[in-house]
């Protein structure tokens, strides 16, 4: 008898994709779980947001193989898509729209009827203040905004959250009201893969990290199970000797 | 909700969208009012001039009727009214109709100078042309094609939200923001045409093919903006290209292309044949009045023999006259027309090449307000003439009476029907170009799907 297991939320194996002559991904591979929040860290050019388009299916990578979910995101794009969530580093959502109408116009693109009471639900979840929701977004800050993307990935209920620079221009509090959000991520089982710059963030949340460096992961570190979940100055100097400030 | 519900809805919240399709809804409603109003003044000239024209010919018949009347009197004095109403797509494209007349009193005189006889209208205020909706549907529609979709998809680059839209697993998107626009804008143009239809009772048939005429028109600009809107980087790089497009295509090529055609085809002006006419009436009272016979005998060997008359005077002798000054222009005449025709071929010719113009073309051919139109009216006038002639010319040569019961008889203008036509192969092309927009700007729209890895590293 042949066990089926189920297929891990992402899966890059041996990725290689370039840009003209310049190689960017030469032989990335990292898995990420179920219920896993994954920081994928390196510096500008290290090859993050190529990992982003591979997976997304924005680009056709070289060679290697990516799946979502099981699921060929170049190959087959659509479905692929419905697995994830993206969340880009600078959410830009329609201005004249409020929360809750932005959330209900990208659900019915995505073609994911979730009803208002979803909505409403997710924006409580993300904990935008409900005199906020009916409001323009051309009010919002970012951190606001930030929410209502996040929202959005929560409204899909979908298995994978694609997070770019999640935590860049966050003041404190916001940053720990966004790891919040991701704990309760986890708790769904959904997999969260967030690239980053920052190190104290991806310390604070993940449950492992990657170093990106020349196009590949050059270095794995899990959360430790007791104590510190990790060594932030071990962690700080493995970042600065990638040439990275953290 | 469904996508294309959630488009609309997103669509009717931008205050610019809103502006926009209110604007051309305003533009094409005020075109239509304006054609309406236009229609209305030349129905009612034409009424008035029929009234004075009625009171005229009594006055002429009071003072000329009798029994010994004569005819060469009665032809002289009475002008006979012919009128060219508005046709029933007229309120849509005037055309030629504001420049050219649509009333024409003549008389049995020479023809061609009484052809060109009409008021002079100012040439400055007849260089922007009027304002009707068919110059809504060539010069403006493009514009507000322009406004809603040249940041159709730069906008959404500009605002970072294209990656997030390409991310999302629906599709169709693209095709439903042009279709959704598409439909908007066509809808404020089309409903004031169909609202002026149903007032002026136009043909359903010819306003269908004026409504065909913009469905493909503004599919060619929307496929245009759509290629560039997709094509540029920039809202602004796209907007600049499409503008400069409108210009192009719709004001610098057909003006240069206008200029060449009348460079190559020049045209005699109609008051020159009028006065090459009046010089040969003219020069009749100087010559022997038998070299006017003989030549009068030529078109008219019937009456042969019934040229001698007493005194230095007689209305055979004037007539005829003025028959051999029209015809010794006769082919001065034709070739003017022809010369007519010939540009107006090439104005066709030009429509194959320029949307703008081959539109133009289709709108005032089917509403019969070109040239062609014109042209019609004026050989129904000269068909007219030719029967005013016959009509007096036995009473001339012939020495009969003209008496009361005769008037009756002076023959009457009949209104030509209107000879609308449906230009197949202008809207054949013009769908071909549409199609080809349509396809450029849906193929270039289908490669964004790369647009999302625009960020690297």
């Amino acid at each position: 008898m042949i066990a089926h297991e189920t297929p891990p939320a992402i899966r890059i194996a041996d990725l290689h994709h370039s840009y003209g002559a310049k190689p960017i991904l030469k032989g990335l591979t990292l898995t990420v779980r179920h219920g896993e929040i994954y920081a994928l860290l390196g510096g500008n050019g290290a090859g993050k947001s190529t990992t982003l388009n591979a997976l997304l299916g924005f680009i056709a990578p070289a060679s290697g193989t990516v799946r979502v979910c099981g699921t060929d995101p170049v190959a087959q794009p659509r479905q692929a898509r419905a697995q994830m969530a993206y969340v880009p580093e600078n959410v830009s959502l329609y201005d004249h729209l409020s929360a809750r109408e932005n959330i209900g116009y990208f659900l019915a693109l995505a073609k994911a009827d979730r009803g208002a009471d979803a909505i409403d639900e997710a924006l409580r979840e993300v904990g935008l203040p409900a005199d906020a929701w009916d409001k323009r977004l051309s009010g919002y800050s970012k951190g606001m905004r930030q929410k209502v993307a996040i929202a959005l990935a929560l409204a899909r209920d979908v298995p994978v959250l694609l997070l770019d620079e999640p935590t860049s221009g966050l003041d404190p509090r916001a940053v720990l009201e966004f790891n919040r959000l991701l704990d309760t991520a986890r708790a769904r089982k959904v997999a969260v893969l967030m690239v980053t710059h920052d190190l104290v963030s991806a310390v604070d949340i993940a449950d492992r990290i990657g170093f990106l460096a020349d196009g590949r992961i050059e270095e794995e570190r899990e959360a430790l199970a007791t104590g510190a979940r990790f060594d932030l100055n071990a962690l700080h100097d493995r970042y600065a000797r990638a040439g990275v400030s953290a | 909700m469904n996508p294309l519900g959630a488009e609309t809805r997103l669509f009717l919240r931008s205050g610019r969208n809103i502006a926009a399709l209110l604007l051309l809804l305003v533009l094409s409603a005020t075109a239509v009012w304006a054609g309406i109003a236009e229609v209305a003044n030349q129905r009612a000239a034409i009424e008035r001039v029929a009234q004075e024209q009625a009171r005229d010919l009594a006055a002429v018949e009071d003072a000329n009727a009798g029994p010994q009347g004569d005819a060469g009197y009665v032809a002289y004095y009475a002008f006979m009214l012919t009128q060219d109403p508005p046709p029933p797509l007229a309120f849509a494209a005037i055309g030629q109709r504001d420049l050219q007349p649509y009333l024409l009193r003549v008389r049995a005189l020479g023809l061609e100078a009484q052809l060109y006889d009409s008021e002079a209208y100012n040439p400055e205020l007849a260089l922007p042309g009027v304002f009707d909706w068919a110059f809504v549907l060539i010069y403006l529609l493009p514009l507000v094609v322009i406004a809603l979709g040249h940041d159709l998809v730069t906008g959404e680059r500009e605002t970072g939200r294209l990656r997030l839209l390409l991310s999302l697993p629906g599709d169709g998107l693209w095709r439903r923001r042009a279709v959704l626009r598409y439909a908007a804008v066509l809808a404020a143009l089309v409903i004031p045409l169909l609202v002026g239809g149903a007032i002026m009772a136009a043909p359903a048939g010819g306003i269908a093919v004026l409504i065909l005429t913009a469905v493909l028109y503004c599919a060619f600009w929307f496929g245009l903006t759509l290629l560039a809107g997709a094509a540029m980087r920039t809202s602004a790089t796209a907007a600049t290209a499409m503008v400069g497009c409108w210009i192009m295509l719709t004001l610098v090529l057909p003006t240069l292309g206008n200029a060449a055609i009348a460079r190559a085809v020049p045209v005699a002006k109609g008051i020159d044949l009028t006065l090459a006419q009046r010089e040969v009436v003219h020069r009749g009272w100087d010559i022997p009045k038998e070299q006017t016979f003989e030549r009068f005998f030529v078109s008219h060997p019937e009456w042969r023999g019934r040229e001698e008359f007493e005194g230095r005077f007689h209305w055979k002798w004037y007539y005829a006259m003025h028959q051999v000054g029209d015809e010794a222009v006769a082919e001065d005449a034709a070739e003017y027309r022809a010369s007519l025709e010939r540009r107006e071929d090439l104005t066709r010719a030009l429509g194959f090449v320029l949307p703008s113009v081959g539109s133009m073309n289709v709108v005032h051919r089917i509403a019969d307000t070109d040239i062609e139109g014109q042209l019609a009216y004026r050989d129904s006038i000269a068909a007219f003439h030719a029967r005013l002639r016959a009509f007096y010319y036995p009473y001339l040569f012939a020495d009969r009476p003209f008496t009361r019961a005769d008037f009756a008889m002076i023959p009457r203008y009949s209104v030509r029907t209107a000879q609308g036509s449906l230009g197949v192969w202008p809207l054949a092309i013009l769908a071909l170009a549409a199609l080809l927009m349509i396809g450029l700007g849906a193929r270039r729209v289908s490669r964004l799907g790369g647009e999302g890895s625009a960020r690297t590293g």
